[in-house]
């Protein structure tokens, strides 16, 4: 089966986006296929770790579980550096197991690996 | 025409139609697929649900539930997010006689609902996939 990237430029809690891209890529993987999620812009919120209970405290799931459940389901996980670095997110306070790609690098990895796109 | 095997595409929708023009461009896009002799399948994914609505009446907008019956009649597949559309109450979402009853008077004729694995499915089988709204 071909890979899935999935783009997210927003941060969780404030829009759907995160979550219902994060949703879709667990469906991808869930079933054995490959998935490449790309976190850009806001969506690289996404990584960092230590996010309360959503569920309980905000009503809003939570998307730090949907990023453990979908690295441990084999999935890639990749966040933009210059978006980080923009907004002061350091390595040490992201969810092991994301990579911090450049963003040339993340422009490759979409041509060789983006046969199905979707940005959410 | 396409040549040879007839190829599908599969199209995303992410936004609701009139606050964007995401959903215009998508039933463009998936009349001229057609049009071209793809075969043409369609999620309808969060608040993109609202396109699925029966009613729709904008006065000055594009006519976006009369672009999706009209999709639907020339052989579109168009799919919508169980789960997004039983939060927005489209559908009640329950189980009768072990089937799902999912039917509604809100929803244009012709709209099927699937969850995600259904959209799993359609992105497998798709030669091309198209993401509209959501950035």
């Amino acid at each position: 089966m071909a890979k899935l990237v999935i783009e997210i430029s927003h941060a969780p809690f404030g829009h759907e986006n995160a979550y219902s891209g994060l949703f879709a890529a667990m469906g991808w993987v869930s079933v054995g296929n490959e998935v490449l999620v790309v976190l850009r812009g806001n969506g690289v919120h996404v990584a960092r770790k230590g996010q309360v209970d959503s569920l309980s405290e905000i009503n809003l799931p939570p998307t730090e579980k949907q990023v453990m459940d979908v690295l441990g389901e084999g999935g890639r996980i990749v966040a933009e550096r210059s978006s980080l670095e923009a907004r002061g997110i350091e390595e040490d306070m992201m969810i092991e197991g994301i990579e911090v790609l450049e963003t040339d690098a993340i422009h490759l990895l979409i041509l060789e690996e983006g046969e199905r796109v979707l940005t959410f | 025409m396409v040549e040879g095997r007839k190829k599908t595409v599969a199209m995303m929708l992410f936004s609701a139609p009139f606050s964007s023009q995401y959903a215009d461009h998508m039933c463009h896009m998936a009349e001229k697929a057609l049009e071209k002799g793809y075969n043409v399948e369609i999620f309808l994914y969060g608040d993109a649900v609202h396109a699925q609505m029966s009613e729709q009446r904008p006065k000055t907008f594009f006519p976006v539930g009369d672009a999706v019956r009209r999709l639907i009649e020339k052989g579109a597949a168009v799919y919508s997010c169980e789960i997004c559309s039983i939060a927005r109450g489209y559908i009640k979402g329950e189980l009768k006689d072990g089937k799902k009853d999912y039917s509604s008077t809100k929803v244009i004729e012709g709209i099927r609902f699937c969850s995600i694995y259904g959209f799993v499915e359609m992105l497998g089988r798709a030669d091309k996939v198209l993401s509209f709204g959501g950035s």
